[in-house]
């Protein structure tokens, strides 16, 4: 409380309240009914606002009632764009009014974006089943936004970052405007004829709601359906999804999105380069490997199987020899024997005896492969088994730490892959 | 559009199976020998696209009047 003869003018009274009301004020949207509009001649309007339970009055000056697209109606819902305004010459508080929308215009509005959607629903444009797969690495790409805006410039520099071999073409095309849907169309129809694409972004920077009208247009959608290779939608808007973006292949929030989803990083597809490089070599490597392992094999056992043939056959022989004196001694003292007819029977048969050793020999060096496993093992060969007893062929079955055992000439031993 | 050269996606695929074509035991020696040498041109390929550094930014526009299309780079 103030002292008596520190009392305030009144000026200052009405400048104080002013302040305190005006200052830091929003700017806000206001909903509510006309009620008492009157237009002057000067050519401002005043009326109030109403709901159930409050009243406020209003003006809305000349230059601000230019733009209204006709005169305000008695009793009409609108919704109301102004700050709080105090007259200082009587006190009163008026809202200043500088742009005025039927409400049941906007009503419309959202209303005829949703006959639109149920049309392009009708046409299965908005099915799960047409959106297209981006292919894995692309090397052109067509972005239909304007050359103006900040979308190109971020896709630049997403695509020099991560797939810097890409060729970006540009489409340029007005993105917010009554002529933005026109020019949308457009360049939709210039990329359809582009050769070679990979996929198209269209989109743009971010923006205030208005601004996304253009990208719930019918014929933007329908042209972005009849798209011949995949479509981003980049409208850059993380809340209001467009018509746009359901009818794309894939929505990005943001341009630079957009560029990341068109585009692998390069480190990852180096990293699968480079493994793809080592498998094929270790491949390659193998196929040598296992070819100079199966020669020395054979060689061995070639060597090992002829020489225990013909040890067979040696003995055999030897011992039809020590067979053959004893009988040939028997008949010497049997009287009446032919003996000589025996003796010239003789060779022709040993002579048969050995051609048909030959012959074993012959089918046993063409047996070679099949021989026992055994006789390998005793050669000093080992079997790597797993647990399952499936028989280790390849790098690849042993990973490091990998346990299996080792069959040997004699006997079994367990073995682990060293980490 | 026969002579355009394979994608890296198929160069990779490509490399992926023979890779496991290779590491078949019985594969014969003849068919071995084919797949590595092709095996090294798609890697050499599949390099060489990931050395390629620069972006290239064009725009397309159309003559107004012919409707046909060209391409200039976009300054940036």
């Amino acid at each position: 409380m103030t002292a008596v003869d520190e009392a305030w003018s009144v000026t200052r009274l009405a400048r104080t309240i002013k302040h305190r009301v005006e200052d830091d004020f929003p700017i806000v949207w206001v909903k509510g009914e006309l009620v008492g509009v009157k237009r002057y001649p000067s050519g401002h309007w005043y009326f109030g606002l109403r709901d159930a339970e409050a009243k406020v009055d209003c003006t809305m000056w000349k230059f601000a009632a230019a733009r209204l697209q006709g005169p305000l109606e008695e009793g009409t819902e609108v919704f109301v764009l102004g700050t709080v305004n105090v007259w200082e010459e009587r006190t009163a508080l008026r809202f200043n009014v500088t742009q005025v929308l039927p409400a049941s215009g906007v009503g419309a509005q959202a209303q005829a974006v949703e006959q639109i959607k149920q049309r392009l629903l009708a046409d299965g444009l908005l099915d799960p089943a047409r959106k297209r797969p981006l292919p894995p690495y692309a090397t052109r790409i067509a972005v239909v936004t304007s050359i103006a805006g900040a979308a190109v410039r971020d896709i630049i520099t997403v695509a020099a970052r991560r797939w810097p071999s890409v060729e970006l073409l540009v489409v340029n095309s007005a993105v917010q405007g009554d002529g933005a849907p026109a020019e949308l169309v457009e360049a939709l129809g210039i990329v359809s004829r582009l050769e070679r694409l990979d996929c198209c972004i269209v989109g743009r920077g971010g923006g205030s709601k208005e601004d996304l009208a253009a990208f719930n247009d019918e014929a933007v959608c329908r042209a972005i359906a009849a798209c011949p290779v995949p479509v981003i939608s980049a409208v850059g808007h993380e809340v209001d999804v467009t018509l746009a973006d359901l009818v794309a292949d894939l929505r990005a929030a943001t341009p630079s999105q957009a560029a990341e989803f068109a585009l692998p990083d390069r480190h990852d597809v180096a990293a699968r380069v480079a493994a793809l490089r080592s498998a094929f070599l270790s491949a390659a490597r193998d196929q040598v490997t296992t070819r100079q392992q199966r020669l020395q094999r054979t060689r061995e056992r070639m060597g090992s199987a002829l020489l225990e043939r013909l040890r067979g056959v040696e003995r055999r022989l030897l011992t039809a020899r020590g067979r053959l004196a004893p009988a040939l001694a028997r008949h010497a003292r049997r009287p009446g024997v032919r003996l000589a007819q025996l003796e010239g029977r003789l060779p022709p048969a040993m002579q048969r005896r050995l051609e048909r050793a030959r012959a074993t020999i012959g089918r046993c060096s063409a047996q070679l492969d099949a021989l026992s496993p055994l006789a390998v093992l005793g050669r000093g060969y080992a079997v790597p088994r797993d647990e399952n007893g499936k028989v280790l062929r390849r790098t690849a079955d042993f990973p490091p730490g990998t346990a299996f055992t080792l069959s040997i000439s004699d006997g079994r031993v367990a073995a682990r892959v060293e980490d | 559009m026969a002579d355009t050269p394979a994608s890296l996606d198929q160069d990779l695929r490509r490399l992926e199976e023979i890779v496991r074509t290779l590491e078949d035991d019985d594969l014969a020696l003849e068919s071995a020998l084919q797949l590595f040498e092709e095996g090294v041109g798609r890697l050499k390929a599949a390099q060489a696209r990931l050395g390629e550094a620069e972006t290239r930014v064009m725009q397309v526009l159309k003559d107004a009047e012919t409707g046909e299309l060209r391409t200039e780079p976009l300054d940036g």
